[in-house]
């Protein structure tokens, strides 16, 4: 389901930060944590959400692997999270992760037995074909569409509606797809697991219609949806656990209750009462909530933490004339005060101090600190490095989401940069009216930028390539540093390019390393999330990544 | 003869406004920095695929054609796209909005009861108590009565709606635990549930503008207590409760109808922040999503709606006078 929230990877506005509970990572096992296990079925799940609308259309949604897509959507592959250890992509409709051939450009999928939609007919490599093909249509564009740019042969496909065919999508009987990609892609098991490569029934889905009916294969099937009201799921009859490990397929009914408050859905949370107790929300407890919940022993239970996860960071545009100079761009490093961006974005609670760019929890994650300064910065260095430049008066644009948290984040990086001379000008914008600016064409217009990332899966790539890949400048991309390094790029291209996981996150380490060695980015600070559930939700837990619970494993005392 | 032509007059009006409110509402959004299309192809999206997304959604077109096949559509409705992976939008199309797959029609459609039936309620329930507690007041000037319901219209007037919300929310949904704090149940499904539900929303929109009303009639009913007409019908012997009513009242009416016709006429336009505080899907929530995601379609028609509503408001108001005020 769609969901323009920030941070999955895409939408890059800070709104993140939020207070946290101490501890870093998940609560699961707390004192009021009911024992339940993977046998107790049932009950009906309520999700407090404050989006008001859902995108039940898998070609257009945006939803993470293991939130609510995961209830509806089973793709050729998916996550594997656990309450503790790194997230790992395990098969899910095919037999295998994928068999890589041609140096990884030709990736093949077995489907497993016994698969089934919610109207009762079995899944077919046909079917997930289709799927893909309808992401290419104009009416159903906006998805979470890793998989575009790298399937070969596509340009100008118009989408299956139009009667063609995708000839790189191989499918040689029903239960065998081959993908041909256009590049060697070690991800590409990652990239499968999105929403968007979900198997769609051929003929069964107007791109008008699909949305409102949609025919599901994950545990759950759409009874009713009514925008800005709820939607309600139910068991899909068809769905055979036995071929699908990784859902716990336990509340009987899920309700999603949308356009929720988020401080009255956070009240309703702790107070806990008996509509509550079989309920979570979706949404990050705001900062007051969160305060309340540090005094309320049965809620601070029943409080759920993410590890410090999507990363705050400053773009520097080093295609702006004043920032041209390296040593210019190494004085911002060395000149922010992570320490107040930390009680900016609510207290050592929320944020941790970040000085690399990949996600913790990731393989190729490596910390490192390019520029030493202490939390509280270094503004002597910073002084000094301008004037080896020979730069005076310098006068920086900043711009930022007009957001609370964003705002003050902003502020703080204005006052530390302003104890090293530096005057910097926030120029606060609406999220799109930020978005149209920092991802356009032009580079004019801003010299700095406030923005936050998490990667829409948990591969060192997304937390790359997006933003410092030289292909994703403007044309709405999110390279906003505007960094156009060959270096980078081709260290890029390589760790793409190689199939074992964990030589490739060597690769992206390195590639983190040059980045920060071109100062075209300077990190502040990896938020966290915080969600309450109620007393009867079990099994609500956050794993490493991604900074949100999984929705597939809750389930319900009986 | 002479109604008739005031009618045709004032629809004329009503059309010429709603055609200029369409029209400012497409030159913003044409001027603004945002492009919907762009939203709309998401991340990763080509310059080619750009131009069609542009192109299905109609956006490809100069400015002014657009406003043409926008009013066009309203009449005759619109097809985006061709052969079985078009959308269809029929007539009235308002537009379709590709952010929710739906016409706005359909949008506005589900959420024009939700806040009806909050505005509507609510205003009866501001305009009674308001102008009772204005009069009680006038009446009993300068005594504690008079004081308590002055301090009260203070609190009133002063308390932004988010807090008393949240406020009510705590005490009635939380503390005592009587009534539900969130969600709408339609008056067809249930009219007992309707009704449950919609008590807080009445209740927190009600005491803030009973206050304001109340100020003004006690204000208004002070000084028309002070003229020559009551006095006149004082000394011809007419009972007090007739002189308040049929005299003081009637006159003190004049300016709260405008008022009210006004009040009601922008809160059919969505009682955004009640309705977000009680998870409530109506017009201001549809709205303000909509400008949050540049939902341009959603925005014009909602707009449009918008002024549909003040302006008939404003009509009713006039014909209103006319039977207050004979002279008019």
């Amino acid at each position: 389901m769609r969901k323009r929230i920030v941070l999955s990877g895409s939408a890059a506005i800070a709104l993140t930060a939020v207070l946290a509970a101490c501890g870093g990572a998940n609560n699961a096992s707390g004192p009021g944590t009911p024992t339940i296990s993977a046998a107790d079925k049932g009950g009906t799940l309520t999700i407090l959400d404050s989006e008001t609308t859902l995108t039940l259309d898998p070609a257009q949604s945006w939803s993470l692997a293991v939130t609510s897509s995961g209830l509806l959507w089973r793709r050729l592959t998916t996550w594997k999270i656990g309450p503790t250890g790194a997230p790992a992509v395990v098969p899910d409709l095919a037999t295998s992760d994928g068999t890589p051939s041609d140096g990884g450009r030709v990736w093949t999928y077995h489907l497993k037995s016994g698969i089934y939609f919610s109207n009762g007919q079995p899944i077919t490599s046909y079917d997930v074909k289709y799927g893909i093909e309808r992401t290419y249509a104009p009416a159903l564009s906006g998805g979470l569409n890793y998989q575009k740019p790298l399937i070969a042969d596509t340009a100008g496909y118009p989408g299956p509606f139009s009667g063609k065919q995708l000839s790189s999508i191989v499918t040689p009987n029903s239960k065998t797809i081959i993908f041909h990609l256009n590049k060697p892609y070690g991800d590409w098991p990652w990239v499968v697991s999105t929403t968007s490569m979900a198997p769609v029934p051929e003929g069964k889905a107007p791109a008008a219609t699909f949305n409102s009916h949609p025919i599901t294969s994950g545990p759950y099937a759409v009874q009713s949806y009514t925008p800005g009201t709820s939607a309600i799921l139910v068991r899909n009859k068809y769905w055979n656990a036995a071929t699908d490990p990784n859902r716990s397929g336990g509340p009987g009914k899920i309700i999603l209750e949308l356009n929720q408050d988020p401080t009255v859905e956070a009240q309703t949370l702790i107070a806990d009462g008996p509509t509550a107790q079989n309920a979570f929300g979706a949404d990050f407890v705001p900062p007051a909530q969160l305060a309340q919940v540090e005094n309320d022993p049965s809620a601070k239970a029943r409080l759920v933490t993410s590890p410090a996860s999507p990363l705050e960071y400053v773009a520097v545009n080093v295609e702006s004339p004043k920032l041209k100079n390296l040593q210019v761009r190494e004085a911002l490093e060395y000149a922010v005060n992570r320490q107040a961006v930390v009680v900016a974005s609510g207290g050592p609670v929320a944020a941790d101090p970040a000085t690399t760019l990949i996600t913790p929890g990731i393989v190729g994650r490596e910390p490192y600190n390019l520029y030493p300064a202490g939390t509280a910065g270094d503004p002597a260095k910073a002084k000094s490095l301008l004037a080896q430049a020979g730069v005076h008066n310098l006068t920086l644009t900043l711009a930022t989401p007009n957001d609370p948290i964003s705002t003050a984040i902003s502020q703080a990086v204005q006052q530390a940069y302003s104890a090293a001379g530096i005057k910097v000008l926030i120029k606060s914008l609406s999220a799109n009216a930020f978005s149209t600016l920092a991802t356009g064409n032009s580079a004019s217009g801003y010299d700095l930028a406030l923005s936050s990332w998490q990667p829409d899966f948990p591969s060192a790539m997304d937390n790359i390539e997006p933003l410092f890949a030289s292909a994703m400048i403007g044309n709405g991309n999110y390279n906003i540093s505007r960094l156009s390094d060959p270096k980078v790029d081709a260290l890029i291209n390589r760790a793409e390019g190689t199939i074992n996981e964990a030589a490739a996150g060597k690769i992206w380490a390195q590639a983190d390393k040059a980045i920060m060695g071109d100062a075209a980015v300077v990190p502040l600070v990896y938020n966290r999330n915080s969600f309450l559930r109620g007393s009867s939700v079990g099994n609500f837990y956050i794993g490493e990544f991604p900074a949100y619970p999984v929705y597939t494993a809750a389930s319900l005392k009986q | 003869m002479k109604i008739t032509r005031f009618l045709l007059i004032r629809l004329a009006g009503m059309i010429a406004v709603l055609l200029l409110v369409s029209l400012a509402t497409f030159l913003i959004f044409y001027i603004l920095p945002a492009n919907p299309a762009r939203t709309e192809c998401g991340r990763l999206c080509t310059p080619s695929e750009l131009r069609d997304v542009r192109a299905f959604m109609g956006l490809a077109q100069p400015v002014w054609r657009q406003y043409l096949d926008f009013l066009a559509a309203i009449f005759a409705g619109r097809t985006y796209g061709s052969g079985p992976g078009a959308i269809v939008c029929p007539a009235p199309c308002l537009g379709y909005s590709f952010q929710q797959n739906r016409t706005v029609l359909s949008l506005i459609g589900q959420t024009l009861p939700v806040t009806t039936s909050i505005a509507l309620g609510a205003a009866v329930l501001w305009l009674v108590t308001g102008t009772a507690a204005g009069v009680i007041s006038a009446l009993r000037h300068g005594k504690a009565t008079d004081r308590a319901v002055m301090t009260t219209a203070i609190i009133g007037v002063s308390a932004p709606s988010y807090l008393v919300g949240l406020l009510a929310i705590l005490l009635f949904g939380f503390k005592l635990n009587i009534l539900p704090v969130s969600g709408y149940v339609s008056l067809l499904q249930s009219p007992a549930q309707w009704a449950f539900h919609l008590i807080l929303p009445w209740c927190t929109l009600a005491f803030i503008s009973a206050a304001i009303y109340g100020r003004l009639t006690r204000s208004q009913m002070l000084e028309a207590l002070g003229e020559d007409y009551v006095r006149t019908a004082r000394a011809k012997g007419l009972r007090e409760r007739r002189v308040i009513v049929r005299h003081a009242l009637r006159n003190v009416m004049i300016p709260i109808v405008t008022m009210f016709g006004l009040d009601v006429g922008a809160l059919l336009g969505g009682a955004v922040i009640t309705e977000k505080v009680y998870s409530m899907y109506g017009l201001g929530a549809l709205l303000i999503g909509a400008v949050q995601t540049t939902d341009l379609s959603t925005i014009s028609g909602v707009t449009i709606l918008a002024a549909v509503f003040v302006l008939v408001a404003n009509f009713v108001v006039d014909l209103t006078y006319k039977l207050l005020d004979p002279r008019v």
